[in-house]
């Protein structure tokens, strides 16, 4: 038979649940902003009942454990969504700083060659006019500057995301160590069959602001959790890491090593991925075109400009500084030419000819060894930068949305209502004052028991 | 199924994106431009690099078109003053072979028609701007000096080149007609048969001074058909106006087309964003109030 005293431990171990309960609940409402934390539920289990004979007496409440609810698969597609979202907008950051370049301003390097073509149809009309030719000398100069802008810009962006790529490996090696730290604590948790709880949503907004930077993969194992980045070279192992380092290469950019080896090509996605991605292969790409544009004007310019006279009759000389090779052809370009006489206008070696501006004119409409004219290379440089600057900015949408339909999915799951916190506060509050009533109620059947029997009070 | 709870953060990706839609409309309107930046449409951006190109290229023809019909027209009026004084030199030659005149009165013919002579050179040697417009491409040079050894008595110094200047894709006039071809034809020598006629009045013979007339006469009409060349490129070069204000007027509405916004949609787009705007952060305000604390007391 249970006596009063087990029924008053029932109450109390009733009491001490639900307050614990209360305990989650006021944990659960203060963190109801915080990044990352997922609410948790207290798991009441019954404690084993006693049996005598053919009764069996119920021992009340125990408050086991705080379960966090959160979905593994969920954070996992999370991070993976963060991780083509930091790609996609360091992609479309890094292109929007490039798109001005190519943007139809009057100072744009389209701008300036239809400018120069223009200054040489001017002469046409008046060859022997030393302001018109002065014209075409600065025009020249101009459509040379315009190359030299959009190279230093370029290099400049270029560089800027040299810097980020360190930048970005520094947040990785200090995120990992957090993470590696955080493992330890969480390993002695589960040793104790408890959930990691809050200290697992730590490390899990730690993972996803990682993954933001560079793809990780997540292993779990006894020791925590391992994290693998790269080519699949470990980043964290239990409680150690293996910092990514950063060293210059023999290309004057910075590379990522793992482990001293390099694995800048196969970071490919988060922002660092972006970063390279633009510096790599997007920059590279303009560049080449635009130094095979600038290349193949001043071959074909030059030729031209041989065939004709001068004003004082005198055969063309090389009107741009002819190069040595295509690389570093758009940082080079520069008009030879000073004198404006020297303009090999005529054909006929008299000073008013106007022979060989036509020839001159051609070469705008004329091929280039690129297979295209003048216009058209410049035109398909803009379609380019244009296109990869859309394509980075709608990615970029598209994760956003799809990363916030995630979020919001875990957020269904894991999130804080405060509604039904309060309902669940009303409830423990509820079972809490029952508890208290029962022990009330015992404390009287213990005085009633122990006056029993006893008159005048019992003394 | 367990509802989201916290709808912060979409409320403000709602509210964000309804504000992007806000400025895109704003800017779209403020520019007059639908593409502002190539990523908003790379082909239209490609295309107009070529619009603008070929834009600029028309506007230069027709630039080009009125620099030299300038040159024309006063290439045009000094042969045009040629045309009458020398005219008249052969109505003064016509008079001259009359043989009731004395030969007092052929000396003053005589210095009549050497002074056309030396007009028509000053005319020959008209400079446009510094440049000599009878000199053929030595338009630097002087075309035509005294010289004992022609016997017009002039010499020309220029060449028989001539300049074409493009007004149209394809399309180049020649700008000059050299003064040789003008003034010094061989059969149709325009200073040498007025040098004759000086000389054939000043020797009074009756007959010389009618050679020397008929002679006179044919190099004036071989003139007058080579000054149809300056009437005929000006009217080519009003034509091409013509056609490249056309080309200039397609090219503008091409750009519109390519670049430009339609006000209407703009402003359309502009009020439904607004619109969109101003309902979600009224909705936002409101959910965002309630709570069930509300009600338990």
């Amino acid at each position: 038979m249970p006596g009063l005293n087990t029924s008053l431990l029932t109450a109390v171990h009733a009491l001490m649940a639900q307050q614990g309960a209360m305990d989650a609940t006021t944990n659960n409402i203060a963190n109801a902003n915080t990044p990352g934390y997922s609410r948790q539920v207290p798991v009441f289990s019954e404690v084993p009942p006693t049996c005598q004979g053919s009764l069996i007496f119920g021992n009340g409440v125990a408050l086991e454990r705080f379960q966090s609810v959160r979905d593994e698969l969920l954070d996992f597609r999370i991070q993976e969504e963060t991780s083509q979202q930091g790609n996609a907008d360091a992609q479309a950051t890094a292109t929007q700083q490039i798109q001005p370049l190519f943007t139809s301003t009057g100072q744009d390097i389209g701008s300036q060659m239809s400018a120069f073509f223009n200054s040489i149809s001017k002469l046409s009309a008046d060859p022997a006019n030393m302001s018109l030719r002065t014209q075409m000398i600065t025009a020249g100069q101009n459509l040379a500057q315009s190359f030299h802008t959009a190279v230093a810009q370029l290099s400049q962006i270029r560089q800027g995301l040299n810097g980020s790529v360190v930048q970005d490996v520094n947040n990785i090696n200090q995120l990992a160590q957090q993470i590696a730290s955080l493992n330890t604590q969480i390993v002695a948790l589960q040793a104790d069959g408890q959930d990691g709880g809050t200290i697992k949503d730590q490390q899990n907004e730690l993972i996803q602001q990682l993954s933001q930077l560079t793809s990780v993969s997540v292993i779990q194992t006894q020791d925590g959790i391992s994290l693998t980045t790269g080519n699949g070279t470990a980043l964290v192992v239990g409680s150690s890491i293996f910092p990514l380092q950063t060293s210059i290469g023999s290309d004057g950019l910075q590379h990522v090593l793992a482990q001293g080896q390099d694995v800048t090509a196969c970071l490919q996605v988060g922002s660092i991925g972006g970063a390279l991605a633009v510096r790599d292969q997007v920059i590279p790409q303009i560049l080449n075109q635009l130094d095979t544009l600038a290349s193949g004007l001043t071959t074909a310019f030059n030729a031209a400009h041989q065939q004709g006279t001068d004003l004082s009759g005198n055969s063309g000389t090389d009107f741009f500084t002819p190069l040595n090779s295509i690389a570093g052809a758009a940082a080079q370009i520069n008009v030879a030419l000073t004198d404006p006489a020297a303009i090999a206008a005529g054909s006929d070696g008299s000073s008013g000819s106007n022979g060989n501006l036509a020839q001159l004119l051609a070469v705008q409409t004329t091929p280039l060894p690129s297979g295209q004219t003048p216009t058209d290379s410049y035109s398909n440089v803009v379609f380019q930068v244009g296109s990869i600057a859309a394509e980075a900015q709608s990615e970029s949408d598209a994760a956003a949305v799809s990363l916030t339909q995630l979020t919001d999915q875990r957020s269904a799951l894991s999130g804080v209502s405060i509604n039904e916190e309060s309902v669940n506060l009303i409830r423990y509050q509820q079972a809490f004052e029952a508890a208290a009533r029962v022990i009330t109620t015992i404390d009287q059947l213990n005085q009633v028991a122990l006056n029993m029997g006893v008159t005048n009070g019992g003394y | 199924m367990r509802v989201n709870p916290n709808m912060v953060p979409d409320v403000l990706a709602a509210i964000a994106r309804t504000q992007g839609a806000q400025s895109q409309a704003l800017q779209e309107m403020s520019t007059g431009k639908r593409v502002n930046v190539p990523s908003d449409d790379p082909a239209a951006a490609s295309a107009l690099v070529q619009n603008h190109t070929r834009s600029d290229t028309v506007d230069q023809y027709t630039q080009n078109g009125n620099t030299i019909l300038q040159m024309m027209q006063t290439a045009d009026s000094a042969l045009s003053s040629v045309v009458s004084e020398v005219s008249q030199a052969i109505s003064l030659g016509v008079q001259g072979a009359n043989g009731t005149l004395s030969d007092t009165d052929r000396q003053a013919l005589a210095q009549q028609v050497a002074g056309t002579l030396s007009n028509v050179v000053s005319q020959a040697n008209l400079s446009y701007a510094g440049i000599y417009v009878f000199a053929g491409t030595a338009s630097t040079t002087v075309p035509f000096t005294a010289s004992s050894l022609s016997p017009s008595g002039y010499q020309y110094n220029g060449n028989s080149n001539v300049n074409s200047v493009a007004i149209g894709d394809g399309f180049e006039i020649s700008v000059n007609v050299p003064g040789d071809q003008l003034f010094q034809h061989p059969g149709a020598d325009l200073l040498g048969s007025l040098q004759q006629l000086v000389t054939a009045l000043q020797d009074g013979s009756t007959s010389a001074i009618g050679t020397a007339t008929t002679q006179l006469r044919a190099a004036l009409d071989y003139l007058s058909q080579q000054r149809v060349f300056y009437g005929n490129i000006s009217a080519q070069i009003n034509a091409q106006e013509t056609f490249l204000q056309n080309e200039t007027l397609n090219l503008k509405s091409q750009e519109n087309s390519l670049v430009g916004v339609d006000l209407t949609t703009a402003a359309t787009d502009f009020a439904q964003a607004q619109t969109a705007s101003q309902a979600t952060m009224a909705a936002a305000a409101r959910v965002m109030q309630q709570t069930l604390l509300d009600y338990l007391r």
